[in-house]
């Protein structure tokens, strides 16, 4: 038994216009919510691809729970949900879920206990409807995610994995997609999931690999890599609009490295050598109200702007996966 | 082995479900009975079986020639059966008489009448106006009747004797056609001709029609990315091989139920066709063997699979129906071209255009199973063909998984040849 549920050494893939992945290694953890970042085009979906053996790597290994990735009987113990998300349109709510259940090895009528259970937990089987009868294109966009949902978690998979998962989802479903999400490490279960949206990574992840034109960034549980980027960071709040004299303050170059300006929050990262009390004083100096006056680690967000930049993110843009 | 079990389950059972099929299903030998059916009926409206009571005669001769005429008419049916009724009138009364007769047919009083006046003497003219006037077989006993009618008086005037006449000019003269072909004389040649034709047909019509089902199932899974699901859980190659063998069941269950209902309809033809006033049928149920039925069921299955896996792989490589159906032409063309030349073989099924039709693989599927029911094929060809046939499929499959492992998770614009080209260059 390893300690790790997904193991990538040095992963290569290539396309025939460009390379996806280029000598890819990470290490995820059993039992982590791990955090799969990047820009569109960064390779997420490749590498997602890879591990569920849908592509092979062009060099490189892959190993899941202790297999080869090409070992047939890891796919059963996988769950996958996939960034577009679509099920049979005409097709029976139960059936769909049964035929999933069946493709994961499951026996038909083990897999109908579970699917009842399930409907019910998210609300699709009700004293007054079932819907577990209707036709999914009867279904609110809603309801047939949370189907698709119920469809990558039916057979209970050790590992599973969320292709940006939060996309297109309504508050409601995407509290509902957390909770299940804590529920399952809580089981000991590891989750994959793949995003652009850092803050989502934030709250929930404990470990990242940040990836940018196929390449890894850097990767490692989230405390660590705060830490690592420092406490050059400040977290200001203003009690009022931000004044002209402020901007100025904030465009000085010599006390501040770079701002992230939300209107009335900002992260402030800290020229070298500038004194953060400087700061302080030079802002209160325009008469501004400081609600808020924090030295903090860099958000992700922050060190993912800084570490990919602008340029990786644009290159990003016009690829896929 | 049990997943792929699964998605055979899932693509038969949805298939089977909808209405369309079982529509299809329902109606088809309803289809082919009527088919069958209401040739019978035509062909007896077109025998003299019609009652002539219901008929008029209106006789503007002054020589009786109508009662001969009605008198003709009636002879040879059963005891009983009652004579068209005869009017004698004046040359003058005819144009009343028959616009009397007129509304009388319009109120279905009579079925028709006929007109006989000094012109039908001389053998020169007879009237008839009546609902049946399409109606051959009628036509054609009202114009023997009446040549018989004036053929006797013309004897009586030459002067023989009354009673011999009638004898004389009553011949029930009964014709009996029967074909020549290229393969020689007999009417079971129609019989087979017609059996060789509807399995190339159906043949045919199964192949395209599943066959652009697969398309289509392979085009809605990934239009509506179930299928990055359906391979994150089975091997590409899996899910090809049971929307395949899915859909070629659907077929092969239709085609199965319409050749029992079919058979069981011909079974039971005499209390069906009696309901129409039919009595008897004009050609049998050819016979067939169990050698040959597994030959047709052997091509049938090496013919579908060939082609609903390029249909497959095209619905791989497309992201719409409208860009389907321009990259599943070339199918179509093989599919279409071969349907042309059913019916040229069918005439002359000994043609070297024959020979070569059902040794090309593509033409292989739907001709060699139409030449096998025609008659015997010469072993080698039969080898020959078949040979063809699996080296084809084999070639379509490897070629189809290919693509279809790559296009299938490949969003965006349609790819050009040699992007497809180079996806079957890929190893995985």
């Amino acid at each position: 038994m390893t300690d790790f549920t997904i193991e990538i050494d040095n992963v290569v893939k290539r396309y025939a216009e460009h390379v996806a992945v280029r000598d890819l290694s990470l290490r995820v953890p059993r039992g982590a919510v791990y955090g799969l970042l990047g820009p569109n085009g960064a390779g997420k979906t490749t590498t997602i691809r890879m591990i569920l053996n849908i592509i092979a790597p062009d060099s490189g290994t892959i190993r899941i729970l202790g297999h080869p990735a090409q070992d047939p009987t890891i796919t059963d113990r996988i769950g996958y949900l996939p960034e577009e998300r679509g099920l049979y349109r005409k097709m029976q709510v139960r059936r769909v879920l049964r035929f999933l259940a069946e493709l994961k090895g499951m026996k038909a009528r083990d897999a109908d206990k579970r699917i009842d259970m399930w409907l019910e937990r998210f609300d699709l089987k009700t004293d007054e409807k079932d819907w577990g009868a209707a036709k999914i294109d009867e279904l609110s966009r809603g309801m047939q995610q949370k189907v698709q949902f119920i469809g990558t978690l039916l057979h209970d998979p050790d590992l599973v994995i969320l292709d940006e998962p939060f996309s297109g989802l309504d508050p409601i479903n995407a509290q509902a997609l957390k909770d299940t999400i804590i529920d399952l490490k809580q089981r000991g279960k590891t989750i994959i999931f793949s995003t652009h949206v850092m803050d989502n990574a934030e709250r929930i992840c404990d470990s990242v690999c940040i990836i940018a034109r196929g390449e890894k960034v850097l990767d490692g549980p989230i405390n660590e890599i705060r830490e690592s980027h420092g406490s050059r960071n400040v977290a200001l709040a203003l009690g009022g609009a931000p004044t002209t004299a402020v901007s100025t303050v904030l465009a000085d170059r010599s006390l501040v490295s770079r701002v992230d300006d939300s209107n009335r929050y900002f992260e402030v990262e800290m020229a070298d050598g500038a004194d953060p009390q400087a700061l302080l004083h030079r802002i209160v100096d325009t008469g501004a109200t400081v609600s808020r006056f924090e030295i903090v680690r860099p958000s992700l967000h922050q060190i993912f702007l800084e570490r990919v930049g602008a340029k990786g993110v644009e290159m990003g843009i016009s690829g896929h996966g | 082995m049990a997943k792929l079990w699964a998605i055979v389950k899932r693509e038969y059972l949805e298939r089977v479900r909808t209405r369309w099929f079982i529509f299809a299903t329902v109606f088809g030998p309803i289809f082919f009975g009527a088919m069958i059916i209401i040739p019978a009926v035509m062909a007896k409206r077109s025998k003299s079986t019609v009652e002539f009571s219901n008929t008029r005669i209106l006789d503007a001769t002054t020589t009786g020639l109508g009662h001969r005429v009605a008198d003709a008419m009636n002879r040879g049916r059963a005891a009983g059966a009652l004579a068209p009724q005869v009017v004698v009138l004046k040359t003058d009364a005819i144009s009343q008489a028959e616009s009397t007769a007129t509304r009388q047919v319009m109120k279905k009083q009579l079925s028709g009448y006929l007109i006989v006046d000094e012109g039908t003497l001389r053998g020169e003219e007879v009237r008839y106006a009546g609902r049946n006037a399409t109606s051959l077989g009628d036509m054609e006993r009202v114009r023997s009747s009446v040549k018989e009618a004036v053929l006797a008086q013309r004897l009586e005037q030459a002067g023989i004797d009354s009673s011999r006449v009638r004898d004389m000019t009553f011949i029930p003269l009964k014709l009996n056609p029967e074909r020549i072909t290229d393969k020689g004389r007999g009417g079971s040649g129609t019989v087979s001709i017609i059996f060789a034709g509807a399995i190339a047909f159906l043949l045919y019509m199964t192949i395209v029609l599943y066959g652009q089902n697969v398309l289509r199932g392979v085009l809605e899974e990934k239009t509506t990315r179930v299928a990055e699901v359906v391979v994150s859980s089975v091997q590409p190659e899996t899910l090809l091989a049971g929307k395949i063998l899915g859909v070629g069941a659907v077929g092969l269950t239709q085609q199965i139920l319409w050749v029992i209902t079919t058979v069981l309809m011909f079974k039971l033809r005499k209390p069906i066709l009696a309901k129409f006033g039919v009595s008897t049928m004009p050609f049998a149920l050819p016979e067939i063997s169990i050698g040959l039925a597994l030959l047709l069921l052997l091509f049938f299955l090496l013919g579908f699979v060939f082609y609903s896996s390029l249909y497959a792989a095209v619905g791989a490589s497309v992201n719409s129906e409208q860009e389907a159906q321009q990259a599943a032409q070339p199918m179509l063309i093989l599919l279409v071209a071969t349907a042309i030349f059913i019916n040229p073989i069918l005439i002359n099924p000994t043609s070297t255009l024959s020979t070569v039709m059902s040794l090309l693989p593509f033409s292989a599927p739907i001709i060699m199973p139409l030449r096998l029911a025609l008659g015997s094929v010469p072993w080698y060809e039969l080898v020959i063909s078949l040979v063809g046939v699996l080296l084809a499929c084999w070639g379509a499959t490897w070629l189809a998984a290919r693509i279809y492992r790559v296009g299938l998770l490949m969003y965006g614009k349609r790819p050009t040849l040699r992007e497809m080209a180079r996806w079957v260059s890929y190893a995985r």
